[in-house]
């Protein structure tokens, strides 16, 4: 069970349209740290990003003690997970299931492609899948 | 996600927007009918290209992606896949259908013209331009539905298809 994690979407134009922190323990001062180390983290993912055909990439980089894994989309959508666990499968079948969850709301006519999520029921059951599998 | 419905409903609603577009929205002004429909088809395909890559690994190239396109995306919507793909190798790329399932309920006008002169009159759009006119209006949406899997895998692109023969139809795109 992760003490911490912070899980952010960003989109093909490097807009994140979805942030959550879902460790067990959060940290309030920790939270723009968080955010400041995945969005660090994008370079890296570009590069990498085209040299697999994976969707996902493992861990990329560490900070401290603290891993950022990325799964990438055929449309360039990036799910980045910044978490301290080892528990790879756990974290692959997270983001499998949120890719399923990102799918249904892009099914939504009324959703613009690349703007911010706001639909809470998406974030109950993200927090839910993390619970589960983190 | 994997519910069915039968395909003479999709065909039915295809054939009963794009008549609506065509003569109850925009009447008098078919290029703009043109563009809605198209951007209907535009957003579709981005939610269907994100849709049917997820099962499967990303594209490393342009022409992978094409590739899934005549097969995997074709097959998905029109259960066969491209009859013939041919391209430059400078960016524009040619797909053939031999029978393109939407289209395959479109008569086609084969009757000889009759030039009896008391009744000709040459200002009155002939029948077989109406015809090609209405069934080009039919071709924006698959149009826009390539266009839109495209720019969601990361090409844009310009999408044109040509009915020069029924039932098939060609479609170019331009990277």
């Amino acid at each position: 069970m992760a003490n911490t994690a912070c899980f952010i979407i960003v989109s093909r134009n490097d807009i994140p349209i979805y942030e959550a922190e879902v460790g067990s323990a959060p940290k309030e001062e920790a939270a723009h740290q968080h955010q400041f180390i995945l969005h660090a983290a994008l370079d890296i993912v570009q590069d990498l990003a085209w040299t697999t055909s994976a969707m996902f990439l493992k861990a990329v980089e560490r900070f401290n003690d603290l891993v950022v894994s990325v799964y990438v989309t055929a449309g360039h959508t990036r799910l980045m997970l910044l978490h301290d666990s080892r528990n790879e499968d756990g974290i692959k079948s997270f983001f499998q299931e949120v890719h399923e969850l990102y799918i249904k709301i892009l099914l939504n006519p009324l959703y613009l492609s690349g703007s911010r999520i706001t639909s809470s029921h998406f974030d109950t059951k993200v927090r839910a899948l993390a619970r589960k599998y983190l | 996600m994997g519910r069915e419905v039968a395909e003479t409903c999709m065909e039915g609603m295809i054939f009963e927007m794009v008549s609506t577009y065509s003569t109850r929205f925009y009447a008098t002004k078919p290029e703009l009918a043109a563009r809605r429909i198209e951007a209907i088809g535009y957003q579709v395909g981005l939610q269907l290209s994100e849709r049917y890559t997820t099962e499967r690994p990303r594209f490393s190239d342009h022409l992978e992606a094409i590739k899934f396109i005549c097969k995997d995306f074709w097959s998905e919507l029109f259960n066969k896949q491209i009859d013939n793909l041919r391209t430059n190798h400078r960016g524009t790329f040619v797909l053939q259908d031999n029978r393109f399932r939407w289209l395959t309920r479109v008569r086609i006008n084969s009757l000889p013209k009759k030039m009896d002169a008391s009744q000709h009159d040459p200002s009155a759009p002939t029948p077989d331009n109406k015809t090609a006119q209405a069934t080009s209006m039919h071709l924006y949406f698959p149009c826009g539905i390539i266009r839109g899997a495209l720019s969601n895998l990361g090409i844009p692109c310009a999408v044109s298809a040509d009915i020069s023969n029924l039932p098939a139809c060609e479609i170019n795109y331009i990277l």
